[in-house]
């Protein structure tokens, strides 16, 4: 019996008339991978956006527990580490002074960034602005891990990636489940295979 | 909980100090709102010199055009706090790391920061090149002070608000007109006063009770509004 | 019974217009019988006044509760509020006009008035500016909630500036009006009847918009089983 788990049920959301989720529901315990798939439009990145707490479901109820204990909404905005296409960072600032700031958000020590920086390679000192849309991806990952999250959202999550990064991010994504505490939510991963795949989650479309 | 507290503050700090290196290595605010006042005063000026500056017109035009000046440059320039971060995508990744408090606090003070450093620049210029004699300094300041915040803390309040709308530009104007009208026009009667010598009168403690409110109702809303 | 009382309100509102102009004496020190106005505006504008109040609480209460029928009961409530202020407006510029010779004479209570409808008006624009209905209802509701530290503004500190500003405005006379008890009758009578249309109307929107709003999420329904 897992002290973390991931719960969602009757989770639906609409946009003006369009019904874009409609009673999406699943279930992912620790050291698992739910994966979700559709077509194009079928509602994947705004239930990882629900599941996120960035944007409300019209209905339906989702429970994260962590170490046993369930979160609120705002602590599981605070507690989750997302991967998304939309995820921007500061083009003025470095790689290092991004994770650096938002370290600090997190009151997260600086090693770990410095840490997860080596392990995808990225040079810390190039600016966010600079970066090559693979890179910028290394750096999605860096920025989701932080600050050591137990549900790891993944929405695209190797896009625009070429072997090695690839290659590094699986590598995190297998540390991630390894331990038996981490949970992942994986959408559209293209053909690429994801490890540990407990459950599917199909929303048609 | 005493180090929550510190940690709330190093939050709040922290986005202080991401906003101000952004800006320094960027100076898009600064270069729009330097721009914005500097050409307002150049016609001001210019457009008062034929009609001379008696001491009447000191004391009743001359602080007007000074907040006018101030008020647009702010309304040119403020609002980016929030609206950069919803236009380049990075809102995203601070909805889900920051707590909503300390954010808005830091965005607060890197919005007065922004207006107390315009209004450095901006009202010794001015006072030249109108020959503004100011027989209160000391008051003049405190205006400079009170409202300068005032007219922050209301503009990073109703930018927080529109920054998740469309049409963002305008929209700003039209919410932040009633909003900013009472700290304005309570700051130009504290700048009227400090230019004639007169006392401060109940406009100073009206305008700092302007301030304590709208900050303190800025802190409690904008987690409300922040996320949904 | 849901007839019955219209009907009565009806009938309430008929006899308020005969007591207005049969009943009431008319007021000493106005010419003619304009001070029937009287009986017409202030109860307008206090209704204008209840609904504004309406409009925070339900803000308030959805910003906790965060039940769609809340802010749509804000929202019915500002729309509403915002019709009586502009009758109110109306009727007190053609009471202007006959007692001072002009429709519009930048009396305290005159630009009190405006600046609220300027703000509720941008309460209105910012709600045409959102399309989803989570993030309107939850933006709009911070805006009104702001009105909280800005109506008093309006109506205690900028009358105090403005009026100074222009001394030589005329005098207002509508200060405390000695009234006798039956013009206090059809005084209460009338704003009794103003807030009984008021909520009443109140009522039958917020329950039309809660249809519509029923109807749009059923016919969303419908509409994502067609594409699978």
């Amino acid at each position: 019996m897992s002290l973390n788990r991931l719960r969602f049920s009757g989770v639906r959301r609409r946009f003006g008339r369009l019904a874009v989720l409609d009673g999406a529901a699943g279930e992912v315990a620790g050291g698992e991978a739910l994966l979700v798939t559709g077509r194009n439009g079928s509602g994947k990145s705004t239930l990882l956006r629900c599941l996120a707490g960035l944007v409300a479901p019209n209905a339906g109820t989702i429970e994260l527990e962590e170490d046993g204990r369930r979160l609120g909404a705002a602590e599981r905005r605070l507690r989750v580490g997302m991967v998304a296409p939309d995820l921007a960072f500061y083009e003025p600032l470095t790689v290092a002074e991004n994770l650096a700031f938002f370290a600090k958000l997190r009151r997260v020590g600086p090693h770990r960034a410095t840490e997860l920086l080596a392990r995808v390679g990225l040079p810390p000192d190039r600016l966010a602005g600079a970066l090559s849309s693979g890179m910028r991806q290394r750096l999605r990952w860096v920025w989701a891990l932080l600050h050591r999250p137990r549900l790891l959202l993944l929405d695209e999550p190797f896009q625009n990636l070429d072997a090695a990064g690839e290659a590094a991010v699986r590598s995190l994504l297998d540390d991630h489940l390894a331990d038996g505490r981490g949970l992942a939510v994986v959408a559209n991963p293209s053909s690429l295979e994801v490890p540990r795949v407990a459950a599917r989650l199909d929303l048609g479309g | 909980m005493w180090r929550r507290a510190s940690t709330w503050a190093a939050e709040a700090a922290a986005v202080f100090a991401k906003d101000w290196r952004c800006e320094l290595r960027t100076r898009y605010a600064l270069n729009t709102l330097a721009l914005f006042a500097f050409t307002t005063m150049v016609v001001v000026s210019v457009s008062l010199g034929p009609l001379g500056t008696s001491a009447d017109l000191g004391v009743s035009v001359l602080p007007v055009l000074l907040w006018l000046i101030l008020l647009f440059a702010a309304a040119a320039g403020l609002p980016r706090a929030f609206v950069e971060e919803e236009e380049t995508h990075t809102a995203t990744a601070l909805r889900l790391a920051a707590t909503p408090s300390a954010l808005y606090c830091g965005k607060l003070a890197y919005g007065v920061t922004l207006i107390l450093a315009l209004e450095l620049l901006v009202a010794p210029v001015y006072a030249a090149m109108v020959t503004l004699s100011i027989h209160s300094p000391g008051l003049f300041v405190a205006a400079l002070a009170a409202g300068g915040f005032g007219i922050a803390a209301g503009s990073t309040l109703v930018a927080a608000i529109i920054s998740q709308a469309q049409g963002r530009s305008t929209l700003f104007s039209v919410l932040a007109f009633p909003v900013l009208l009472p700290p304005l026009l309570l700051v130009v009667e504290l700048t009227r006063n400090a230019v004639a010598g007169h006392p401060a009168g109940v406009a100073l403690s009206q305008l700092l009770l302007y301030d304590g409110a709208i900050t303190i109702f800025g802190l409690m809303l904008f987690p409300l509004i922040w996320n949904p | 019974m849901k007839t019955l009382l219209a009907w009565l309100l009806w009938l309430w509102v008929a006899v308020v217009l005969w007591a207005a102009f049969f009943y009431a004496p008319l007021a000493a020190g106005f010419i003619g019988q304009s001070s029937r106005i009287l009986f017409f505006h202030v109860p307008l504008s206090w209704t204008a006044f209840v609904a504004f109040i309406g409009a925070a609480v339900w803000s308030g209460l959805y910003l906790v509760r965060r039940q769609p029928d809340d802010d749509r009961a804000a929202a019915v409530a500002v729309e509403l509020g915002f019709v009586f202020c502009v009758l109110a407006t109306v009727t007190g510029a053609l009471w202007a006009r006959i007692m001072w010779g002009a429709y519009w004479n930048w009396d305290p209570r005159q630009i009190s008035i405006i600046l609220v409808l300027i703000f509720y008006g941008a309460y209105l624009a910012l709600r045409g500016a959102i399309e989803d209905d989570e993030k309107r209802a939850r933006l709009a509701a911070a805006y009104a909630l702001i009105g909280i530290v800005v109506t008093p503004f309006f109506f205690f500190i900028v009358p105090r500036i403005t009026f100074s500003l222009h001394p030589d405005s005329v005098i207002n006379s509508r200060g405390k009006i000695e009234m006798e008890s039956r013009m206090v009758q059809v005084l209460l009578a009338s704003f009794v009847g103003d807030a009984a249309l008021f909520f009443w109307m109140h009522n039958l929107r917020r329950r039309i918009l809660a249809l519509r709003d029923r109807r749009a999420e059923g016919e969303s329904a419908v509409e994502s089983k067609s594409w699978s």
